[in-house]
């Protein structure tokens, strides 16, 4: 093989959160570490009688009102109101996260503007709240007049189409939908297309908001937790888990070429060592009884990535306290590792966070690049009594002072989709 | 007078000043209350980097996008909340005669007489 014919490697050169337990990076790495959780009581449309305690809070951003006038964001961001007029409150979200990202990487947004080798893939559901918004605003004048940003602000490319044109992005800019698997999808296709040599970096970012209007519908499903103390409403892999609780935010990474990254000096958090997916093929919304698609997806990883199930120090796991999910994904961690004699350490961090949609796989892949980065491995918070379908897995309640080498986070979503990603300790 | 609606007004954020005059305008359709009303909303949707001196009143003859930077969504943005506070509704064809903050106060003025009851 030729050096021109080496498979490119990607690598993780900067992250930035928003997030429910921090807002920059060293706040993020501290809240893994000391098991903070960023849970907060809320009351959703005024009533009490909601049986919705909690969620995973965005602080010190206002962005509840449907008019962006009215809304406030930490003062070291700048937002011009040619970006804010079509942003959504999650399009704020992920705009600072960028912009973190872009710093965390030594890079500045004119480094990327017009760079036809960057691109920008995102993952959101919209907002519930905008549309909702701007829906009655049209119905209430009979369908005759409607606000020209009701579009753009608020259906499920609404990251994609401003922060596109926010950050001047010409090398690709795509969204992608599949439920809670999306941002992990975002990631996973940004990997092939740097690989491919499509593109030399990719801005990843999944975002979403933390309001009655896009977790309240969950609560109709029955899925979210009614319990209001943090340490019992939102305890994957628990005996006594009863839902999830919704959380928001953004969290943004950049991947890059590891050439490219190396040349400019890039910091290199993490090695993205390669992904798996895979469809259940099940139901519109259960995982599959057995975990099989995740089973698979966690396959195909690892063979993407050339590793064996006994060289993963530590899994993140997708459970996001669900009696269902969490079963589901036990039994296939079961299967890809108890049964081939392995015995990585598991933890969810939603523990912590709530689960925030789609932006739960880019959120935990973070933390995997900062774990690996930094030399933790994140514990289950607020497990205490592991459900006894986990038996054999390696659930460490704490924060663990050990570095890991290789690591898989999973992610899966409506209908089915399963994905899962592997890092690897970046030898840079 | 705009009809009685659950939604906010568009005004809501705007000074006291800006929501006096408006009250006043469908009162009596004084223009120079009109005028302060429009103002207001154009400064508020002004992009950045327009040759408007933004210490000064905006003159009559200023053009949206030519003189003050108006891209289409700006101007689509500014149309539709004219449309919303006044209730009325702007078509194509009236948009094209709106280049100026004088042709878009004109406008307002006649679609707010046309639909004024008679005395």
């Amino acid at each position: 093989m030729t050096a021109s014919a080496a498979p490119r490697r990607v690598v993780v050169t900067g992250l930035g959160f928003i997030s429910p337990i921090g807002n920059d990076r060293a706040t993020v790495s501290a809240s893994l570490r000391e098991g903070r959780h960023g849970l907060a009581p809320v009351e959703f449309l005024g009533n009490p009688r909601i049986p919705v305690r909690l969620a995973g809070t965005v602080k010190d951003f206002a962005v509840e009102s449907p008019n962006c006038r009215d809304w406030t964001w930490p003062a070291r961001y700048l937002i011009p109101r040619e970006t804010l007029r079509g942003l959504a409150p999650h399009g704020v979200f992920a705009l600072c996260a960028i912009e973190q990202a872009l710093a965390d990487a030594g890079l500045t947004p004119a480094a990327v503007a017009g760079d036809p080798a960057t691109g920008l893939f995102c993952a959101s559901a919209g907002s519930a709240m905008l549309l909702h918004h701007h829906l009655t605003q049209l119905r209430a004048a009979a369908g005759e007049r409607g606000n020209p940003m009701g579009v753009v602000s608020s259906i499920s490319g609404t990251l994609n189409f401003n922060l596109g044109a926010h950050f001047r992005i010409t090398g690709a800019v795509c969204g992608f939908v599949s439920a809670c698997a999306s941002s992990s999808h975002a990631l996973g296709y940004a990997c092939d297309e740097i690989r491919l040599g499509r593109l030399r970096r990719v801005l990843v970012v999944g975002a979403e908001e933390p309001n009655a209007d896009t977790l309240l519908p969950f609560a109709a499903m029955r899925a979210l937790s009614t319990r209001s103390e943090p340490a019992l409403a939102s305890c994957p892999f628990d005996a006594a888990r009863n839902g999830f609780v919704g959380a928001g935010g953004a969290v943004a990474l950049v991947l890059e070429d590891a050439a490219t990254a190396a040349a400019r000096g890039a910091p290199l958090l993490a090695e993205f060592a390669g992904w798996g997916q895979s469809a259940d093929g099940h139901s519109i919304a259960m995982s599959h009884p057995d975990g099989a698609g995740l089973r698979l997806a966690m396959q195909r990883a690892l063979a993407d990535a050339g590793a064996a199930p006994s060289e993963i120090d530590y899994v993140n796991a997708h459970a996001t306290s669900t009696p269902v999910g969490d079963r589901a994904e036990a039994l296939a961690l079961q299967a890809v590792f108890t049964a081939a004699g392995a015995h990585p350490r598991i933890s969810s961090t939603k523990g912590l966070t709530g689960h925030p949609l789609s932006m739960a796989g880019a959120m935990e892949a973070a933390f995997c690049a900062l774990a690996l980065a930094e030399g933790f491995t994140p514990g289950n918070a607020h497990l205490r009594t592991p459900d006894p379908v986990c038996a054999g897995l390696d659930l460490p309640q704490a924060t663990l002072a050990l570095a890991p080498r290789l690591v898989l986070s999973n992610s899966s979503g409506f209908g089915g989709s399963n994905v899962c990603l592997v890092l690897r300790r970046s030898a840079g | 007078m705009p009809p009685p609606s659950n939604l906010p007004s568009p005004l809501l954020r705007f000074p006291a000043e800006v929501r006096t005059a408006y009250e006043r305008f469908c009162a009596t359709g004084d223009p120079a209350a009109l005028e302060i009303v429009v103002q207001a909303a154009v400064r508020d949707f002004m992009p950045r980097g327009g040759t408007a001196d933004h210490d000064q009143p905006l003159q009559a003859d200023l053009r949206l996008v030519d003189d003050l930077g108006f891209d289409s969504l700006a101007l689509a943005e500014t149309v539709f909340f004219f449309e919303d506070l006044f209730k009325v509704s702007i078509d194509n064809r009236d948009l094209l005669g709106l280049r100026t903050i004088g042709e878009l106060q004109g406008f307002i003025a006649r679609r707010n007489n046309e639909e004024r009851p008679p005395a």
